[in-house]
C-alpha cells in the first residue's frame, strides 16, 4: 500500500496543503467574486425590471394621456359648437332688435319732419296769406285810384279784403 | 515521465513540486482575475466581468434548475471547482510547460532533469484534496439542512425487514468509493492526456483534444459534485 502511494507520488503534507489552498481560493472566490457580482446581477436585473416598469407605465401614461386630449378635444369641440350656436342665435337676436330700433328711430324721424312739414306748411299759409291781403290791398288801391274818393276807396278795400281774408281762409281750411 | 510529481526542492521539510508551483501559479491567475473584476465592478460590465458573470449565472441558473433553493449555497463550491480544475487543466497549454527542465538534487537519476512546471491536476495530492473537499461539504451540507436524523437514516435504515440497510451500506460505500472515482477519473485523464501530448510530440490536433478534456473534466468534476450535494441535502425518506 505505502508503495502504491509512493508511486501516485501521495503524502500528508502535499495533500494537505491542497486541502488549505483551495479552501482559501474557495473562501476569495466566494467573498470577492460571487457575492458582489450576484449582487450587481440582482441590481442590473431590478434596474432593468424597473425600467421596463417605468417604460410600461410610461405607455399606459402615454395612452391615457392621448384619450384624455381626445377628450378634451371633443369637449372642446363641442364647447365650440354650443357656442357657436348661441352666438348665432344672439346674432340674429341683436340683428333683429338693431333692425327694429332702426325702423322705429326711421319712422320717429318720418314723423317729425311731417310734423315740421305740417307747421311749416301752416306757417307758409299765414305767411301767404297775409301777403296777398297786402298784395290785394295794392292792386285794389292802384286800380280804384281814379274812380272812388278816399273814403269809398277805404270802405271798398275793407270789404274786399274781408271777402279775401274770408275766401283764404275758407280755401286754406279746405 | 513519471507519475507522481517531482520535487524542485523544501522548505522546511516540505516538499515544493512541480504541481505545487504550478498550483501557486493558478492561484495568482485566479487572484488576479478576483482583484481585475472586483475593482472594475460595474453595472455595464466590461468585457470580462461580463465573461466571469456569464459562467457565474450559467452555474446558478443550472444549480438551481436542480438544487432549487439550496443553490445559494451548493453553488460557490462548484463554480469554485470549476475554475480551479479548469485552470489547473489548461495552464499546461502555455509554451513552456514540460520542455523548461530543472536539475533537481532530489532526482539524481533524472538526466534531462525534471519538468519546472506540470499540469497542477495531473497530481494525485491535488485530485484526492478537491474530491475529499467535495464529499465532505456534501455531507456536511447533508447533515446542516436535513438534521441528523435523516442523514443517520440515509445509511442505517431497518425498514422493510432489514432491505433498506442494505441499500443503506452500499450508498455508504459509494460515498468512499466517490473519493476514488472523482480523484482517479481528473487525475487519470489529464496525466493521460500529458503523456498523449508527450508521444505525439505536442501534435497540434491532440493539443486541442486535450484541452477540450481539460474543459470536460472541469466541467464533469463541478457538475458531479452539485449532483452529489443536492441529492444528499434531500430529506431520505
Amino acid at each position: 500500500m505505502e508503495e502504491i502511494l509512493h508511486v501516485f507520488g501521495l503524502e500528508k503534507s502535499l495533500f494537505l496543503f491542497q486541502v488549505v489552498n483551495f479552501l482559501i481560493i474557495a473562501f476569495i472566490l466566494k467573498k470577492f467574486l460571487y457575492k458582489p457580482l450576484m449582487k450587481m446581477m440582482d441590481e442590473r436585473k431590478n434596474k432593468i425590471e424597473k425600467g421596463l416598469k417605468d417604460a410600461e407605465d410610461a405607455g399606459i401614461a402615454l395612452e391615457n394621456a392621448a384619450q384624455e386630449r381626445q377628450r378634451i378635444l371633443a369637449d372642446a369641440k363641442a364647447d365650440a359648437d354650443a357656442l357657436g350656436a348661441l352666438a348665432k342665435v344672439s346674432l340674429e337676436e341683436t340683428k333683429e332688435r338693431l333692425t327694429s330700433d332702426a325702423k322705429n328711430r326711421s319712422q320717429q324721424i318720418i314723423d317729425e319732419a311731417k310734423q315740421k312739414a305740417a307747421a311749416e306748411f301752416e306757417n307758409m299759409n299765414k305767411q301767404l296769406g297775409a301777403m296777398s291781403v297786402e298784395i290785394a290791398q295794392k292792386v285794389v288801391s292802384k286800380t280804384l285810384a281814379g274812380l272812388f274818393t278816399g273814403d269809398e276807396k277805404e270802405k271798398i278795400t275793407a270789404r274786399a279784403l274781408d271777402k279775401i281774408k274770408k275766401g283764404g281762409y275758407e280755401k286754406s281750411a279746405n | 515521465m513519471q507519475i507522481s510529481p517531482g520535487v524542485l526542492f523544501t522548505i522546511a521539510g516540505f516538499p515544493v513540486t512541480n504541481t505545487v508551483l504550478v498550483t501557486l501559479i493558478v492561484d495568482v491567475i485566479i487572484v488576479l482575475i478576483v482583484i481585475s473584476v472586483y475593482k472594475a465592478l460595474s453595472v455595464r460590465p466590461g468585457k470580462l466581468q461580463n465573461a466571469v458573470e456569464s459562467i457565474t449565472d450559467y452555474f446558478y441558473s443550472a444549480t438551481k434548475d436542480i438544487a432549487g433553493d439550496r443553490a445559494s449555497f451548493i453553488y460557490p463550491w462548484v463554480l469554485s471547482f470549476f475554475i480551479f480544475i479548469l485552470l489547473g487543466n489548461l495552464i499546461e497549454f502555455i509554451p513552456g510547460f514540460e520542455s523548461i527542465r530543472f536539475f533537481s538534487p532530489h532526482h539524481p537519476g533524472a538526466e534531462h532533469g525534471i519538468p519546472l512546471l506540470r499540469a497542477a491536476t495531473s497530481d494525485l495530492n491535488l485530485t484526492l484534496a478537491l474530491a475529499v473537499i467535495s464529499v465532505i461539504m456534501s455531507h456536511y451540507y447533508s447533515i446542516k439542512y436535513t438534521g441528523i436524523k435523516s442523514y443517520v437514516n440515509r445509511f442505517f435504515s431497518f425498514k422493510m425487514f432489514g432491505l433498506f440497510f442494505l441499500v443503506g451500506m452500499i450508498e455508504l460505500m459509494s460515498e468512499f468509493v466517490k473519493f476514488i472515482s472523482f480523484s482517479f477519473r481528473l487525475f487519470g485523464n489529464i496525466f493521460a492526456g500529458d503523456i498523449a501530448l508527450a508521444v505525439t510530440n505536442y501534435l497540434f490536433i491532440m493539443m486541442g483534444f486535450e484541452m477540450f478534456v481539460g474543459i470536460i473534466q472541469a466541467f464533469v468534476f463541478a457538475m458531479l459534485t452539485m449532483a452529489f450535494t443536492t441529492v444528499l441535502t434531500e430529506k431520505s425518506h
